[in-house]
């Protein structure tokens, strides 16, 4: 992977959609979700908005891929530490001296719903959305430059990074440095192995400096972009209405709360 | 006609002692290929960054002297209204990719983006661009999934897209591997054969002596040589300083002490120690077949 | 203490085949220069003589030490590893501290460390830099910095890994120095390298490789005179050798000396 977005490119009506449209849709869903207490909240959203989203996107199965590959740890744990530690409730078997608690059950499955929708809302929005047109369309919606530059280049740059600090760990311990073993022995190897990293990094954003300087990147004209990222006035005004109605969920549930 | 102007430039880096130029005096007409040669440490470096205008606006220091190009004097200009005309690239080519591009053409456009250039233009200029330096079937790949003599090249074309004056050239060849710098070396010759005028810091000495009109050898920070290569490349003054000798010539000075270079210039490439060895060599046994 | 290398397999784990069974043997104290185009594996067969790699089949020996046996840090008692880039390693305040890390690591006793950084500091010009950070010399004396820091742990293989790039005339000259000190020491260097010139006139066995195999293992003279062979992996000759070859030389030369004489016969 050439750099940390697990973007796939498709021909799909969501890939076509602007990068803002998404990115606010996105951040809707997340937010507007969170309105809602119900156990099976989460699934609904994930079944009934997520997943239709996906197939306008065309990325389903990569889609449910990365959410369970990512969340299965968080879930299983979730739902252990909640039945097994769950303290006074209904006791659903036992094994030994513990038992699961159906409350705990139940409030792992309320919570796993919130894990699984949040996740894949997060990742279909990665799938769908190209870092770098999401930064065009930020700054031309106002984002500074420099803001958007340091952005997209941090998440090329990660797995450059990973890879040098590979390199750096082979050189010390070709150097004898032992890196496994207690906690002691770890401890040591911290230094040699960070330094490098963090002072070569160094000397090389002032080398990127200069290239980009180079390119005129400071320079005062009226910048242009070799992409075109379209957007339309129908999607502008989806942008303010999706705003608006979870706007509206959340204030809703806040006075909700407050009078119950 | 002189494009690049240097006039007593002397010039020290911020909280140092020793200035790393003194007193250059320097002249490159329009067109011109000059090849700038030194040990490490010479100044070289300083030298490209002070025509490119990193030096002092980048770097800050004192600097004293004037720099021109194309007329205008670098400390009377903002950085980012100088780099328009003269373009600057490097050693490392890792670093040369701006990492805020997915794609090579992408890449390539970033500078005319930072200027203003219409799309339309932009599109055109970098197919162009792409197409002087042979690499118009890189344009969808990412700039990180390249081999160091390809990211090497994208530099070098994303710095012609701009269109500069002047082309400043630190040792691009110095971290490539022989294919590497063989595509590089390609594209610098392709583009001083169609007039670009280049300034190349480098340490290969017989490609110079191949195809750089001029060579300027410096030695701690001054000029100690500046002409024709067949002159400066075989000078005694280089043997006595201990760089910028080509094998050839190192060996044909060795050969001469010891009467078996009769020729009374020095070779600097194969064909010249070719030519001047069979001269030497006894008529049948040398060629030995 | 030999290195033997038994049909050697590496792929990695993307699937990449770097390695169709390698078998060498090394003896101690020969000096050899490993060439051949970017990919052809140079790089993945020397980074299993100190263990950073694992073999996917067949063996590597160090002496008596087989490097499936041996984590890396213990593997460099034995050898020593010059990587390419200065700056993937030093981290220490000083020069001094710098040099000592390696040996300290190895478990000597003080003194003998004290020894060691001398001479290493010593061969490399850097005695008077003792007290320097790392990270205020220029590039080319950080490399030197590197090297006396895996001279330093006396390991009887070295291993250096493209130590001319972007090196001028005078620091290639000094690299050589230190590899012809560690010759006359009698220790084993191995060195990979594009620079063929600075090739033919430190090494005398030159291994070419090609897609994860030996083209070309042999003498320097026979090896560098064989044109063709090289330019399958994009190696040239060296340039006397070329010039040697043009003049019609009968043997193949590889540095002045043996060019000179060449001229006289």
């Amino acid at each position: 992977m050439n750099s940390l977005s697990i973007y796939v490119a498709r021909e799909s009506g969501l890939h076509k959609l602007n990068p803002l449209t998404k990115f606010v849709l996105s951040l809707c869903i997340l937010l507007g979700g969170l309105a809602f207490s119900n156990a099976l909240a989460g699934y609904v959203i994930l079944f009934a908005i997520v997943t239709p989203l996906a197939m306008f996107g065309g990325v389903t199965k990569r889609m449910y891929q990365l959410v369970f590959n990512i969340s299965w740890p968080l879930i299983l744990s979730v739902f252990l530490i909640q039945s097994f530690f769950w303290g006074a409730g209904t006791p659903l078997f036992e094994i030994g001296p513990v038992s699961p608690k159906l409350e705990g059950v139940l409030f792992a499955f309320k919570s796993s719903g919130r894990i699984l929708y949040v996740m894949a809302n997060f990742i279909l929005f990665s799938l769908t959305t190209r870092p770098d047109t999401l930064m065009i369309s930020l700054k031309q919606a106002g984002l500074p430059s420099g803001l958007a530059y340091i952005i997209v280049s941090t998440l090329q740059l990660i797995p450059q990074y990973a890879a040098k600090a590979n390199i750096i760990l082979d050189a010390q311990r070709s150097r004898g440095l032992e890196t496994q073993g207690n906690i002691v022995t770890r401890a040591r190897a911290l230094l040699p192995l960070v330094l490098p990293l963090v002072i070569s990094s160094l000397l090389e954003v002032e080398e990127r400096a200069i290239a980009i300087e180079a390119r005129a990147f400071n320079s005062n004209r009226v910048e242009t972009s070799i992409l075109e990222i379209p957007d339309s006035q129908s999607q502008k005004t989806a942008r303010a209405g999706m705003i608006i109605i979870t706007i509206l969920l959340i204030a809703g549930r806040f006075l909700w709360q407050l009078s119950s | 006609m002189a494009i690049v102007e240097l006039k007593n430039v002397t010039y020290k880096y911020p909280l140092t002692d020793t200035p790393v130029l003194k007193n250059i005096n320097a002249q490159v007409n329009e067109g011109e290929f000059v090849a700038v040669i030194g040990p490490n440490g010479a100044g070289k470096s300083t030298l490209c960054y002070t025509v490119a205008g990193f030096v002092p606006h980048f770097f800050k220091g004192e600097i004293t002297g004037t720099v021109e190009v194309a007329g205008s004097e670098s400390s009377k200009s903002n950085l980012h209204e100088w780099v328009l005309n003269v373009g600057l690239a490097f050693q490392n080519p890792f670093n040369q990719i701006s990492g805020a591009k997915y794609t090579v053409f992408e890449e390539i456009a970033f500078g005319l983006e930072n200027i203003g250039v219409p799309r339309e233009e932009m599109i055109q200029r970098v197919n162009d661009a792409m197409k002087l330096t042979g690499i118009s079937e890189l344009a969808d790949r990412s700039p990180y999934s390249l081999s160091g003599g390809q990211q090497q090249r994208v530099a070098l074309t994303s710095i012609l897209v701009m269109r500069p004056k002047v082309l400043v050239l630190d040792e691009p060849t110095s971290q490539m591997d022989p294919i590497g710098t063989r595509e590089v070396f390609g594209v610098i010759r392709a583009l001083a054969e169609k007039g670009m005028t280049v300034i190349l810091a480098e340490h290969k000495v017989e490609w110079i002596a191949n195809f750089a009109d001029r060579v300027v050898a410096l030695h701690e920070g001054e000029i100690i040589a500046d002409g024709k290569p067949s002159n400066v490349l075989t000078s005694d003054l280089l043997a006595e300083k201990g760089f910028g000798l080509s094998r050839y010539t190192s060996v044909a000075r060795k050969a001469k002490a010891m009467g078996m270079w009769q020729k009374e210039r020095l070779p600097v490439t194969l064909d010249e120690a070719v030519e001047g060895f069979t001269l030497t060599l006894p008529s049948p046994k040398g060629r030995g077949e | 203490m030999n290195i033997e290398i038994s049909n050697l397999h590496f792929a990695y784990p993307t699937g990449v085949q770097a390695l169709r069974g390698i078998s060498l043997t090394i003896e101690s104290g020969e000096q050899v220069a490993i060439v051949g185009q970017n990919g052809a594996g140079k790089t993945t067969l020397v980074k299993h003589l100190n263990g950073l790699l694992q073999p996917t089949s067949g063996t590597v020996q160090i002496g008596d030490w087989n490097t499936k046996e041996h984590s890396v840090a213990k593997m460099a008692r034995r050898v020593g590893y010059v990587f390419q880039n200065p700056d993937d390693q030093l981290f220490s305040k000083n020069v001094g501290i710098e040099v000592a890390f390696g040996p300290r690591n190895l478990g000597m006793n003080a003194e003998q460390v004290q020894r060691q950084v001398n001479e290493a500091l010593a061969m490399t010009e850097l005695s008077d830099k003792t007290e320097t950070n790392p990270y205020d010399l220029s590039a080319t004396w950080r490399k030197m910095v590197a090297l006396a820091s895996v001279i330093a742990m006396d390991t009887d293989i070295v291993i250096f890994d493209e130590p001319t790039t972007g090196q001028d005339a005078a620091n290639i000259a000094r690299i050589a120095n230190v590899i012809k000190v560690l010759r006359e020491r009698g220790k084993t260097v191995i060195t990979i390298t594009h620079d063929i010139d600075f090739c033919g006139e430190n090494f005398a066995r030159v291994i070419a490789m090609s897609q994860g195999r030996i083209l070309l293992d042999g003498k320097a003279n026979d090896a560098l005179g064989q044109e063709d062979v090289l330019a399958t992996t994009y190696v040239d000759p060296p340039q006397l050798t070329r010039l040697g070859k043009r003049l019609g030389f009968k043997e193949t030369v590889r540095n002045e000396e043996e060019f000179l004489a060449g001229l006289k016969k």
